[in-house]
């Protein structure tokens, strides 16, 4: 690798500068004379001096090399470590591992030990959320949001956390090359300037651009070759969303729904909590209302849907409902409110009247098997929370559909929840089908001569009936900018190499008000440049002027023009940019747009799509993988779908009735055919899944995607016809079995929640505790099991909330955890902040078969219910650090043993791996290194230079044969100590987060000290509505779960869970008050 | 029906009146011929097994315990099921030199040395395995509570410590036992000894061994002291084997009955291998009068006993498991007999608890063809005991989402052939080496041989 990134040479050159001073010879009075000489004893001038300066004269002067022998110190000293170097090297290949230059002159910024944080964006997709990234001795390590910004508010999603792996992957792409060999920059810029100004036709093909400095490059690139255009698409573009929105209020950008301030929320096919735009933020408000620490009202989540969503596993009312029918519920729920119920002005609007006739609610919900108490429930707190409620349809819904919404949210009045702040800005527009098709076109007619992909993949990620890749044959230079090879790549004659973003810059504009700054916070790996800057060389049409900080000056002249200029801020502009860098954003007072009036013609003029007998195919955003351009990622493709727990492979989901109609089982591959389009696809059965819909993520099935990328799951852009009225739902699908099977692998086993033996296991254990929202409001202990469990009272024993209470031994801080189940969604976010954090290695999916995956915190999924209509349950699992650790007493070595401060500890070192702690660990949180992974996957992938740099020097990395788990990431603990011991002070349960902490969107995770009563984690600790999971064993876990609370009018009715104790508790209660 | 004479005759313990040359040109016949074609096809077999359990060490020690099937819930797999398996085999040995000795049970001296010779080696096997199941073997060293530089202590507190302590100790006690029986012995074959390498080995095995009164008298003194010894370790090894799973607290493990459970089935495995070898053996080398259908018989009757109490341990299970009212251990219980492993579980209900009820009949008891078959089941049965304990009580244990199934890797089964073709090599050496039945003490129950009250009456 480049021995750049490490290169501190520049640094320790002066060593000859240094000069040591004689310090002045003031003789301390009164000083007890300890002599060693005469001349000492008799303080000899001459020699007090002597003693004080250390060094005499002669040795102060610079030694005058050609008066001593033939070989100077220094020479010999050369010869010396030149010898030593060259029998180290003749011994073993020390030099190939790189060079260790220990610092001379330590770099002001840098503390050898210590991270530096750098406020940066994050590329993941073009949300533009603000990073912190971490770095230690000048590489990055961990990335996480940046707490202070804005939008995302210190949350990132899967991709985002786990894009350092991507920055370090061995397979990116290292130096530019021309139809596959290499070439210098200096070439490639010649050769393609050539081609650019001769050219009668140029198409840059780009993703989103929210950059509005590269859209000044890309301004004074259409300017530099007017015959240029310029295609911007993206897959998960929300246009349909967009589209609706400019038919009802005429503008494009949306008001970012204050989803915070509702009360009833309802889902129509829509993942706004995990997959769909804004899903980050969207979780923090929607958890927000979820707090039973605060007294804010829950919130009441109802999802409508024929996928099962991470949004409708944690609603309160579920119900299922085939995909290309939601639009008709809309119209009924309108018909209904308006019509029926006439709660607003509209309902006298005569336009109206002819559609409210077509659309009965009863008779749908009737025809549908819509669940009547649900429905009515729905519609009275639809008309009840008049302007406290949002519906929101899904990304993946028709402009149609969205049309409908947008009107029922009118005339239910929550336009008071459009806040004025706008988002998901186009800084330039996107290219509609028709731009793209006609880009398609003028490649085939060979119209256009040069095609310019800025770190795009439309080989893989269009709509295949596009025909992408044959049309770009056509196109005599085809350039490709991408970070790692993919389709497009492999199509493309020049192939330059592009900085990641932890190495450009970048700025983002997503929000009103908000402006975002990426910075580079290593030097480039290879020999990559910043696309923008090269761009910016054609621009100029002179190779030479490239140089490393084209882009950064370019950057800042622009911010300094334009940004600077229209903030007017009261600081010069240097020290503003430094401010905004070390912020990575500014905000500012931009005039908001007003929120124009809906325009009703819209809405009756709007033709619905209507529903089929067919299948219904949904075509869905990989929850880890986005659009599959993160494929190479093994913690993405090793982070298990929140629903089905599927690693490694996306899948066809259907209903049991479904597979059962095609005769097919778990595993079975289904032919779905779509128009002219065909994939055969394994299925799994999921539960609550509406009958006809097959669900499928996309971003599976790279072909180009490197060693980890390559071959896992299926093509599904190859279903997706640009045809539709929607990319992403499809009603007119033929579906039959396919020919064999392909094996799907899942981190956890399903059960049948109707097998007598497993049904509602997870309450009989007391592993979930549940009630609903009005149960607690009415009596918050009412989850309390004080005096009985399973029936048998155990009075004889110590309380079964023990482990809640003080511990005798420890009396200093005591580390202790909660896990608030109302705000866990379930999104596995804290999972990869773990694998980064403690270097959790990936397994493969053959590991993953045979249940060897080894992250240190899952979310365990549990069912209950029907199948039809399941209630779900999402719980984290990790290391309880009980306090009669029973992993502890059976290790033979002592390797794992109690810290003073609660936490059950791991010795590495120590461990022989006999495995015995992980099977008396009743958690089964333990995970064990079966093999070497890091040499073992992918034929020792991770640990290809340079992923051994990504690795957290803090955290030991586990060799084969030994057992690990998690530490509550001690080493932030230790972290945390040596500063609060430097301040003079003792360590607070506040001065720790965890990684799973941090990650987690809905603040679902607390961390602190149990033993300090004042603070408020000991508050949540004790709250009544805590548990631990499998008390009776009597381990006294540290991790406290809050139970789930489900805000919904009727009891759960579950056996043992919250029923009325007459007596006793209520004779406690009123003791305590 | 009367009690007639037959019914209260001791049964003779040695078939014909053969005199004690014969019984010597019997017993060390395999010793001191070539050995037959027989003897190597066996051999050949037993190296085979060997090998390929050798070549799956290797890979398991070059790339880890990943080549098996253990996984996350199920820690444990083959590596602790052999290992419990070959120690439970390890207990008939001590049970008939020891106890049977203290009891006067005479009829042990045909069967004891070869079963005390099984007995080590099944050690020796078992002893394999909690080295090689250790993820980082090679520091299977700090197991051992020696004295470092780092301060660093063994934890006293788990159970696999003491197996450590258990299994050594029954190895070491185990093997003296043996070694101080064949003293006479080799000192016998000292003297028959034609080459002069062969008398000079047993010169230097027999310990100088004169027969004289003295020398009779000290080894008479040794063994019964050893005996004593030894006894509280046939008790104690598979206790301690058990808490390695009774101190846990896994539903299917955390139990008070496995103790006296394990021990039971121990001895029952061990007389299962006992038996089968022995069978083979006496037919192989024209044993048949020495070690008579009697002892077969005896041994079966014994099968019967410990199969019965291994069964009533079963029962008692799932007795405890429905009386505690314990949801998670009741779990258990039913997912042995009914969950997705039932097919291991009623394997081993058949083998163990089943079968053995045959020899409530005395024609079984004494058809050796049949015999044959059911202590093979036992056999099998014992094995399929441990894999019960361990892998279904692992795979479901509190949390349904950590559920998850283990299969065994060809890598399993080869060590598990390894270690039968490593038993078996070292039983056909000794075969070869030592005599498989111990002569001194066989020459004491040879009919005639000991001066009886008929025999004086009738002089008078």
């Amino acid at each position: 690798m480049d021995k750049k990134i490490f290169d501190i040479s520049d640094k320790i050159k002066k060593d000859d500068e240094i000069q040591l001073v004689p310090q002045g010879d003031i003789e301390p009075k009164g000083e007890v004379n300890y002599w060693r000489s005469f001349k000492e004893l008799y303080r000899d001038p001459e020699f007090i001096k002597a003693k004080k300066s250390e060094f005499t004269k002669e040795q102060l002067e610079k030694p005058d090399v050609s008066k001593m022998g033939g070989l100077s110190r220094r020479k010999f000293l050369a010869l010396f470590s030149a010898s030593a170097a060259l029998a180290a090297a003749g011994c073993n290949d020390y030099r190939d591992k790189g060079e260790i230059i220990p610092y001379n002159k330590k770099p002001e910024e840098v503390t050898v030990g210590r991270p530096n944080f750098y406020a940066s964006a994050c590329a993941g997709c073009s949300a533009g959320c603000g990073t912190l990234i971490r770095t230690r001795e000048g590489r990055p390590v961990k990335v996480d949001g940046n707490p202070e910004h804005p939008v995302n508010q210190g949350k990132i999603c899967a991709i985002g956390q786990a894009s350092i792996m991507s920055l370090y992957d061995p397979e990116r792409l290292k130096e530019p090359t021309v139809k596959g060999s290499k070439a210098k920059w200096a070439d490639v810029d010649d050769k393609i300037l050539a081609d650019l100004k001769n050219a009668k036709q140029i198409a840059v093909v780009a993703n989103a651009i929210t950059s509005p400095t590269f859209k000044k490059v890309m301004d004074e690139f259409v300017a530099a070759y007017p015959n240029t255009k310029i295609y911007s698409y993206e897959v998960f573009d929300n246009s349909t969303r967009k589209s609706a929105w400019q038919k009802c209020y005429g503008t494009r950008n949306m008001p970012v729904v204050k989803l915070e301030e509702a009360k009833i929320i309802l889902a129509l096919e829509s993942d706004f909590l995990d997959t769909d735009e804004g899903h980050i933020e969207n979780l923090r408000k929607f958890a927000y209302n979820r707090d039973v620490m605060s007294d804010r009202e829950f919130n009441r989540l109802y999802a409508v849907e024929g996928a099962m969503t991470v949004t409708g596993m944690n609603a309160d009312y579920r119900m299922r409902l085939k995909s290309d029918l939601i639009e008709e519920f809309v119209h009924c729920l309108i018909s209904e409110l308006l019509g029926k119920k006439k709660i607003s002005n509209y309902a006298t609007d005569g336009r109206l009247t002819p559609i409210f006739g077509r659309s009965i609610l009863d008779d749908f919900a009737k025809k549908n098997n819509l669940d009547k108490k649900i429905v009515e429930n729905l519609v009275n707190d639809l008309s009840k929370a008049q302007g406290e409620s949002i519906v929101i349809a899904g990304d993946k819904m028709p402009e149609s559909t969205h049309i409908a919404v947008n009107f029922l949210n009118e005339i239910l009045g929550n336009t008071k929840l459009y806040s004025t702040e706008a988002q998901g800005f186009e800084v330039m527009a996107l290219s509609s089908k028709d731009d793209m098709n006609a880009l398609v076109n003028d490649m085939r007619s060979k119209k256009i001569d040069v095609v310019i992909h800025l770190d795009v993949n439309p080989a893989f990620n269009l709509a295949k009936n596009y025909k992408y890749d044959e049309a770009l044959k056509n196109v005599n230079t085809r350039v490709a900018f991408s970070e790692s090879a993919n389709e497009t790549t492999a199509l493309c004659d020049y192939v330059l190499p592009v900085h990641t973003s932890f190495e450009g810059w970048g700025d983002y504009k997503t929000r009103t008000g908000v402006m975002t700054l990426q910075q580079p916070v290593v030097n480039p790996l290879y020999n990559t440049r910043q696309k923008e800057a090269v761009m910016l060389v054609w621009v100029s049409g002179k190779k030479e002027s490239y140089r490393d900080t084209l882009y950064h000056e370019y950057l800042m002249d622009n911010w300094e023009k334009n940004v600077y200029t229209s903030i007017k801020p009261s600081i010069d502009f240097k020290r503003y940019w430094f401010a905004a860098l070390q912020d990575g954003f500014v905000s500012y007072a931009e005039k908001p747009a007003a929120n124009p009036a809906f325009i009703t013609e819209t809405f009756v003029n709007n033709a619905r799509t209507n529903s089929t007998n067919d299948f219904v195919l949904l075509l869905q955003k990989h929850h880890s993988l986005g659009d599959g351009k993160h494929a190479n990622n093994g913690w993405l493709q090793e982070l298990p779908n929140p629903i089905s727990k599927i690693v490694w492979d996306n899948y066809a989901a259907i209903s049991i009735a479904s597979a059962k109609e095609l005769g097919v089982k778990d595993n079975d591959k289904i032919k779905i055919t779509n128009g002219g389009l065909s994939l055969e696809v394994p299925v799994f059965i999921q539960a609550g899944l509406a009958d006809k819909v097959i669900s499928i993520e996309l971003g599976g099935g790279r072909k180009t995607g490197g060693t980890i990328g390559t071959g896992n799951g299926f093509d599904t852009y190859s279903l997706m016809s640009a045809a539709g009225t929607s990319a992403f739902l499809y009603n007119n699908v033929k579906v039959e079995k396919g020919s064999g099977t392909y094996e799907l692998v899942s981190t956890q086993e399903h059960h049948a929640v109707d097998d007598p033996v497993t049904k509602d296991i997870q309450y009989k254990r007391d592993i979930i505790r549940e009630g609903t929202y009005e149960e607690y409001r009415k009596k918050p202990k009412f989850l309390q099991k004080d005096d009985e469990i399973h029936g048998i009272r155990l009075d004889s024993f110590p309380s079964i909330n023990e482990s809640t209470k003080e511990h005798p031994y420890y009396t200093g801080v005591k580390w202790a955890m909660v896990l608030d189940m109302n705000k866990c969604t379930g999104c596995n976010y804290c999972t990869i902040a773990c694998n980064v954090e403690n270097n959790i290695p990936v397994v493969g999916k053959d590991q993953v078969k045979v249940n060897r995956e080894m992250h240190w915190i899952r979310i365990d999924r549990y069912y209950a219910g029907t199948p039809d209509a399941p209630r779900a349950n999402f719980q984290p699992m990790l290391c309880q650090h009980c306090d009669n650790a029973p992993c502890e007493n059976v290790c033979p070595v002592a390797a794992t043993t109690h810290s003073t401060d609660g936490i059950n500890g791991m010795a590495y070192n120590r461990c022989v791996g006999t495995r015995y702690c992980a099977n008396n660990c009743p958690y089964k949180v333990r995970r064990f290194n079966y093999f070497n992974w890091r040499d073992r996957v992918g034929d020792g992938f991770y640990q290809t230079d340079p992923m051994n740099y990504m690795y957290n020097p803090e955290v030991t990395v586990r060799s084969r044969g030994v057992m690990e788990k998690c530490t509550f990431c001690l080493q932030r603990i230790m972290d945390a100590k040596g500063v609060a011991s430097y301040e003079g002070r003792r360590v607070k349960g506040s001065d720790v987060k965890t990684a799973c902490q941090e990650a987690c969107p809905a603040n679902a995770i607390s961390f602190g000290d149990m033993n300090d009563k004042k603070s408020e984690f000991y508050q949540q600790r004790m709250h009544p509505l805590g548990y631990g999971v499998l008390e009776d064993i009597k381990v006294k876990p540290n991790v406290t779960y809050i139970s789930k609370l489900r805000n919904i009018l009727e009891p759960l009715g579950i056996e043992g869970m919250g029923e009325e104790k007459p007596g006793k508790d209520e004779k406690k209660e009123e003791k305590k008050h | 029906m009367a009690f007639d004479s037959t019914y209260t005759r001791e049964l003779p313990l040695v078939d014909s009146r053969s005199s004690f040359a014969e019984i010597d040109d019997t017993v060390l016949a395999p010793t001191e011929r070539k050995p037959s074609k027989k003897w190597f096809v066996a051999f050949l077999m037993a190296n085979t097994a060997l090998l390929i359990g050798a070549i799956c060490v290797g890979y398991t020690l070059y790339y880890g315990i990943g080549m098996w099937g253990n996984n996350n819930p199920v820690g444990w797999g083959f590596d602790i099921i052999n290992f419990v398996f070959w120690i439970g085999i390890g207990h008939a040995g001590t049970l008939i030199s020891a106890i049977l000795f203290l009891f006067r049970q005479k009829w042990r001296t045909a069967i004891a040395r070869f079963a005390e010779a099984m007995t080590i080696f099944a050690v020796m096997t078992a002893g394999i395995f909690p080295i090689l199941h250790t993820g980082r073997p090679w520091l299977a060293g700090y197991l051992l509570p020696y004295p470092n530089q780092n301060a660093l202590w063994v934890n006293f507190t788990s159970p696999l410590l003491w197996d450590v302590f258990a299994v050594s100790t029954y190895l070491t006690i185990s093997f003296v036992f043996w070694g101080i029986g064949l003293i006479p012995d080799i000192a016998l074959m000292r003297a028959r000894a034609v080459s002069g390498i062969k008398k000079s080995i047993y010169a230097i095995l027999s310990l100088g061994w004169k027969g004289s009164n003295r020398d009779w008298q000290n080894y008479e003194r040794v063994y019964l002291i050893l005996a004593g010894l030894s006894t509280p370790l046939v008790l104690s090894v598979h206790t301690i084997v058990s808490f390695d799973f009774a101190v846990s607290v896994i539903p299917g493990w955390h139990t008070t009955i496995f103790p006296p459970y394990f021990v039971a089935g121990a001895i029952f495995s061990g007389f299962g291998m006992v038996s089968t070898c022995l069978i083979i053996l006496r037919k192989v080398y024209d044993m048949e009068n020495i070690i008579t259908l009697n002892h077969i018989e005896k041994m079966n009757k014994i099968l019967l006993a410990t199969g019965t109490m291994v069964g009533y341990a079963y029962g008692m299970e799932f007795f405890i498991a429905w009386y505690s009212g314990n949801p998670f251990e009741s779990f258990v219980f039913i997912n042995r007999a009914f969950g997705p492993y039932a097919w291991a579980y009623w394997i081993m209900i058949a083998c163990n608890v089943g079968f053995p009820q045959l020899f409530w009949f005395k024609k079984i008891r004494r058809n050796i063809g049949i015999t044959f078959v059911l202590v093979l089941l036992v056999n099998v049965g014992m094995w399929f005991e441990r894999f019960v304990i361990i892998v279904t009580s692992l795979h479901r244990d509190f949390l349904p989402a950590s559920w998850g199934m283990y299969i065994p890797t060809m890598y399993d089964l080869g060590i598990l052939l390894g270690s039968f073709g490593l038993f078996f090599t070292l039983l056909l050496l000794f075969v070869k080496v030592m005599p498989s039945v111990s002569l001194a003490e066989i020459k004491a129950v040879v009919p005639g041989a000991q001066p009886t009250h008929h025999h004086h009456s009738e002089e008078h």
